[in-house]
Order: structure tokens, then C-alpha cells, then sequence
């Protein structure tokens, strides 16, 4: 039996997954998520691998390979790092087989990752802009409205007139939302205005990476906001896109999964490398 | 002696305040120790730096100015589609960074810098400058005759800026220690390629960019510590993809960004950074003819880049197949200077033949100020990812 862990170091939080890995099955057995709010990442990033393995009784000796992706590369104690595209295609083939492209959309970006079923990335296209598809900018939105970051999904779906909002740049956003407070438009219709703006550049985004011979996951932190996924669905509608977008409980952990479930391919690999060098 | 990660912490510092210094403080130091010392400059990728130090004089590579010069006067010298380190070169010129070099060698790696030879003339008439050809044949009665008669004027230019005659023996005991300089950079390179995370990329660069400045006698014992304090050193083990990267023989990358290219899980195992360290494979006899001996170096037992003649094409590119075998690479990286002809315009021909051999490789270029890294990471990483993922082995 291997275990190995999965550590993705995004810009609003750290997550942290641990698996068992034997004779092809794999068993997720410990997952942490902790919330950066300015706090220090890489200690974080530390605490929530700490937090895993006593969580699964485990000690650091026990972990075979320690996976990293996000900004985790500098994290001192990893054995391998992987980059975003690569470990949220592997984490959302694992959290949906018949998934055959991801949309990741964390604190910082957006990205529509065409994949085909082994998790290979066959295709990717990312946002460029500093705040477009940010769960950032919508936190920071949320928290000058004053309202907290879990209610944003519930209050944007009340929404009966939804705002239109600037799908360009965050700054000109933040100014349409000053705009509408003060034209007392109701907190929902300005949310689902963002998430409508939001949506519309992610399903824009996904039709880049070319024909998908099944699903979209979401995964990242925005995939838990029922507000945005709603907003997906109408705008995938309006793009006269046909592929059913899905999220899943756990598609915040894509990313971490993903490292994790490559840590243990990769350590097999280098145990048949090192095997084949001592018979050779 | 037992070494501690503050032995090799204390080279690459010392590396590292050399690179830093855009003022050259060791070589002016080095010149004011003794009276009638002389320096002499040279831009990439080879010189025959034997011949320098056998004028009693110091050898300084030129490297443009980094990403921590600005340019100011150096841009109203070239077009906007010319590389970036002959406006830092100027820039180093005109601001008085280089007014104690007495002589300065434009090697032939392309025509902007053959062009810099003319304008330094114009520019620094006190200086003496040479554009300092190689042959582009390797028959010993051509390219040998052509490239013999060359040393012989170099030879010549150099006894008069010293003031003293560069004799054979004098160059046989330079081309000794240059062997001795050669064989270790050699060791050190084997020495990553065999363990790279022992010798981080960064650091072997500011190790071998000392060897642009520093006299070779102090070079070659700075090389022997670091193998030394790396050996010695207990650093982790990743799993990194490991590769070759080519095409940055002239115009140098920033240092951030070959730690980006490690941090984004790439071992670099060889490079192409400054060929001039490690140019000739194996030692130069030391007896007989020395300018013989290093004319038939250069046509029969040096190194291959772009910047090279080929006259074989069914020889192009295997070079850097062997570069990839000889380290244990797993793929390529072309990092080429924006507007570099020599690097730019081979890399079609490189890439072809590295995918016959079936030998993955990316692409991309960079200035010596290039400060943007993200993209650089976002290629460098998934060109790891494809390599630990996907690749056949």
C-alpha cells in the first residue's frame, strides 16, 4: 500500500488531500481545506498537511510521494510539483469518469482544460485579464456589500432583475457595483449580475478549447457557489453550447487530487525506473 | 574536511556580488595591483582566452548588463528589432563601466555584433578593438592556415596593448591552466547532470559567469570548493523532469528565470550558457606549436552551437542529441534572446532533428531584462508534467 499526499497552494486556499493507493484502487483517506484571509500560505500549506495526516494517524515518514500544485513548488517538503492544468484534468476524471473537459475557477483565474478520459490534458485555454473569472474580486464584492462569503450562491439565485456588470476588468466592476448600491438595487440582482459577467466569460472560454466528447466540471473554490454554476448553465444556453456543466462536493479539492493521484503514478514509475536500472 | 551548506552559501555569494557588480570592481582591482596590468574584454561565445592571459593580461567576458541596467543611451544606437545586449554593451560603454579595459574582441557570432567592433572603434578610439573571426573551415590547410594566421594577429595586437611579446612558452603554460579550468567546469557539469539537485542551476550559472571575470588561477580553485561544498552538501531529491536548454549562448537570461525554469520542476542538466568555459572537449596539447595547438582545437575538438559552421547537414543538430544522451536529458528547451539570428533561425532545423530522434522539446524567447516569469513557469511546468506523464520511458 502507498500513500500519498496532494497539496494545492491556490490564492484563496490551501487544500490538502491524503490517498491509499494498492494494486490500482485508490481510497481518499484525509482532506483538509484552509482559508489563506493574508495569512502565510506556505505555513498553511504546512498546517494542512500536518492537519491530513493526523487526521489519517499517519506520520510525515509515512507518505511516499508528497504532490504539489497552485504556487506549492516552493513548499520545501514536496517530492514533485505539477502544474494546475495537469492536476485538476487528473482530479475531475477522478470526481466524474464521463468529465471530458474541466473549468477551474479559483481566486485568481479561469481555465477551461479539454481533457480525454485518462486525464490527459489535450487542450487549455486560460483567462488573462488580473480579475476576470475571479472568486477574488467576488469576495472582495461580497465582503463590501457585507455579506458573508457561503451566502453569495443562495442570495444571487433570488435575483428577479439581474444587473448587467463590466466582464472586463475588476476595477470598472467595483465601480458598477458602487453605481448600483447607490441606485438601491437589491444585493441579489447585483451578485447575479457578477456571476452572469463571470459566466459569460467562462462559457466564452470553454468553447476555445475545442469539440468535448462529454462533460464540464467545475472545479476550484468558485465550483461550490451555487449562484455562479446556475449562471454557467444559462450562459453555456445563451453561447448555444450544448455540454452539460456539472460541479461535485468535493471539486475544490480537484487540484489536490489530481497531484496526489499523479504522486502515485509517478512514484510507481520511478520504483520500475530504479528496478530497471539495477537489472541493467 | 567536512563541508557545510555555508561553504557553498559563501561561493555563490562571492558568485553572486561578482554578477551583481556593473562597475567590475574585481577586474579594476585586479589591474591596479601591479603596474602595466592591461584587461581585456570579450563579448560571447569563444575568444582563445590562452592568448589574453599569456599577455600577462586579464580576460573579461562582456555580457551585456542584465536585467539590472537600465538603457538609456545604449538604445538610440540600434533598431527596435535588434537584440538587447549590444544596446547594454553600449550602455556599459558610454557610462563609463568599461573605461579601464585596454582592449576589446568582438567575436563572429552575427553581424550586430560584428558591427559593435566598428562602432567601438568609432566610439573608444583609445581603445583597441578587433573583430576576431574563426574559420568556417575545417580542413587543417584552409580553415587551419585561415584561423593560424588569425591567433597570429591576435597574438600580435595583444603584445602591443601589454607591451611585451606573448611567447610560446608563456601560452603553453596558459593553455595548461586553462586545461586545468576546463576539466573542472567539465567535472562540475557531470557532477549536476549525475546529481542535479545537489547543484542547483542557479548556482553552477553564478559559478561558471565568476569564470567570466575572475583570473583563471582563482577560477579554477573557486570550481574545485564548489565541487567540494556541493558534494558535500544533504539537499532533497525531486522529481523533476530533467533537460537541456540551448540557444542562450550569447545575450544571457536573467538568473530568475533559470530558477524558474528548476522551480517549475525542470532539472537543467546542460546548457549552452557560456560556451567559451568549456569550449575545447579535451585538453589542448601543451607541447609542440601552441598556436598550432589551438587552431587544431578549435577545428577538430571544440564545441558546436548555432553560431557555428556546419558544413555537414547531415552532422546539424546531433550535437544536442548527444548533449541529451550524454546527460541523461529527458527533452529540450530552445530559450533563445528575441531577435537572435544565430539561435532563431537554426532552431527550425534543431527541432527537426531532435524529432526524429523523438526527443521532446518547447520553445521560447527572453531579453536579459525579461521580467515576466509566469509564462515562462506556466511552459517550463507543463513541459515537466508531459515529460514525468506521458513520455515513453
Amino acid at each position: 500500500m502507498t500513500v500519498t499526499a496532494g497539496i494545492d497552494v491556490g490564492t484563496g486556499a490551501i487544500k490538502a488531500v491524503l490517498f491509499e493507493v494498492e494494486s490500482g484502487e485508490t481510497r481518499w483517506i484525509a482532506r483538509r481545506t484552509e482559508r489563506v484571509r493574508q495569512r502565510d500560505p506556505f505555513k498553511l500549506a504546512e498546517q494542512a498537511y500536518d492537519g491530513v495526516l493526523e487526521e489519517a494517524g499517519l506520520k510525515r515518514g509515512d507518505v511516499a510521494y508528497v504532490a504539489t500544485t497552485g504556487d506549492g513548488e516552493a513548499l520545501s517538503f514536496h517530492t514533485g510539483h505539477f502544474y494546475s492544468m495537469t492536476t485538476h484534468g487528473r482530479g475531475a476524471i477522478y470526481l466524474d469518469p464521463e468529465a471530458r473537459a474541466a473549468l477551474d475557477v479559483g481566486a485568481l483565474h479561469g481555465r477551461a482544460i479539454r481533457l480525454d478520459a485518462r486525464g490527459k490534458v489535450l487542450a487549455y485555454k486560460m483567462t488573462s485579464q488580473c480579475a476576470s473569472g475571479s472568486g477574488q474580486f467576488l469576495e472582495n464584492i461580497a465582503r463590501y456589500l457585507g455579506i458573508a462569503h457561503d451566502e453569495i450562491g443562495a442570495l444571487s439565485k433570488q435575483a428577479d432583475n439581474p444587473e448587467k456588470v463590466s466582464g472586463i476588468c475588476a476595477v470598472l466592476a467595483e465601480t458598477d457595483v458602487i453605481n448600483m448600491v447607490s441606485r438601491g438595487i437589491s444585493t441579489p440582482n447585483i451578485l447575479k449580475g457578477i456571476h452572469s459577467s463571470m459566466a459569460d466569460r467562462l462559457a466564452k472560454l470553454i468553447k476555445t478549447i475545442g469539440s468535448i466528447d462529454g462533460r464540464v466540471l467545475m472545479t476550484g473554490g468558485l465550483a461550490l457557489d451555487e449562484g455562479l454554476v446556475a449562471a454557467m448553465q444559462e450562459a453555456m444556453a445563451k453561447e448555444k453550447v450544448t455540454y452539460a456543466v456539472r460541479c461535485h462536493p468535493d471539486s475544490i479539492y480537484a487540484g489536490a487530487i489530481g497531484a496526489a493521484l499523479w504522486g502515485a503514478f509517478r512514484h510507481e514509475k520511478l520504483a520500475q525506473l530504479d528496478e530497471l536500472a539495477k537489472a541493467s | 574536511m567536512t563541508m557545510t551548506s555555508t561553504a557553498t552559501a559563501d561561493i555563490v555569494a562571492r558568485c553572486q556580488s561578482l554578477f551583481d557588480d556593473l562597475n567590475f570592481a574585481y577586474a579594476r582591482e585586479w589591474k591596479a595591483a601591479t603596474p602595466g596590468r592591461k584587461v581585456i574584454g570579450y563579448l560571447p561565445f569563444y575568444v582563445p582566452r590562452e592568448l589574453i592571459h599569456a599577455a600577462g593580461a586579464l580576460p573579461l567576458g562582456v555580457l551585456g548588463g542584465g536585467d539590472q541596467l537600465e538603457v538609456i543611451h545604449g538604445d538610440a544606437y540600434y533598431q527596435s528589432y535588434i537584440c538587447r545586449i549590444p544596446r547594454s554593451t553600449v550602455e556599459l560603454g558610454v557610462t563609463g563601466r568599461l573605461d579601464f579595459v585596454d582592449g576589446m574582441l568582438f567575436p563572429s557570432i552575427c553581424d550586430v555584433i560584428r558591427n559593435l567592433s566598428g562602432m567601438w572603434k568609432i566610439m573608444f578610439p583609445k581603445v583597441k578593438s578587433r573583430y576576431f573571426d574563426v574559420p568556417q573551415n575545417y580542413r587543417d590547410e584552409v580553415g587551419g592556415t585561415f584561423y593560424i594566421n588569425e591567433l597570429g594577429e591576435l597574438r600580435q595586437m595583444l603584445a602591443e596593448i601589454s607591451g611585451r611579446e606573448v611567447g610560446d612558452d608563456a601560452i603553453r603554460a596558459s593553455i595548461a591552466l586553462y586545461n586545468e579550468n576546463r576539466r573542472l567546469v567539465r567535472e562540475v557539469y557531470a557532477f549536476r547532470a549525475k546529481q542535479p539537485w545537489k547543484a542547483p542551476s542557479a548556482e553552477v550559472y553564478l559559478v561558471m559567469r565568476a569564470g567570466m571575470i575572475l583570473a583563471v588561477e582563482e577560477h579554477n580553485r573557486l570550481l574545485r570548493d564548489y565541487l567540494a561544498a556541493a558534494a558535500a552538501e544533504d539537499r532533497p531529491r525531486r522529481d523533476n523532469s530533467r533537460v537541456v536548454i540551448t540557444g542562450a549562448f550569447c545575450e544571457q537570461p536573467p538568473l530568475s528565470l533559470i530558477k524558474s525554469i528548476e522551480l517549475a520542476g525542470c532539472y537543467i542538466v546542460d546548457d549552452d550558457f557560456m560556451l567559451v568555459n568549456r569550449w575545447e572537449h579535451s585538453d589542448v596539447p601543451v607541447e609542440g606549436d601552441p598556436i598550432q595547438n589551438l587552431a587544431l582545437a578549435y577545428l577538430h575538438n571544440s564545441g558546436d552551437t548555432s553560431a557555428k559552421y556546419e558544413p555537414d547537414q547531415k552532422k546539424k543538430g546531433l550535437y544536442l542529441v548527444e548533449a541529451v544522451k550524454r546527460s541523461g536529458a529527458e527533452g529540450v528547451i530552445f530559450a533563445a534572446p528575441s531577435f537572435c539570428d544565430p539561435a532563431l533561425l537554426e532552431r527550425p532545423m534543431l527541432q527537426e532533428v531532435l524529432a526524429a530522434h523523438g526527443i521532446p522539446y518547447i520553445a521560447f524567447k527572453y531579453a536579459e531584462n525579461s521580467g515576466q516569469m509566469q509564462p515562462i513557469r506556466e511552459q517550463a511546468g507543463t513541459f515537466a508534467d508531459s515529460i514525468k506523464l506521458w513520455s515513453e520511458q
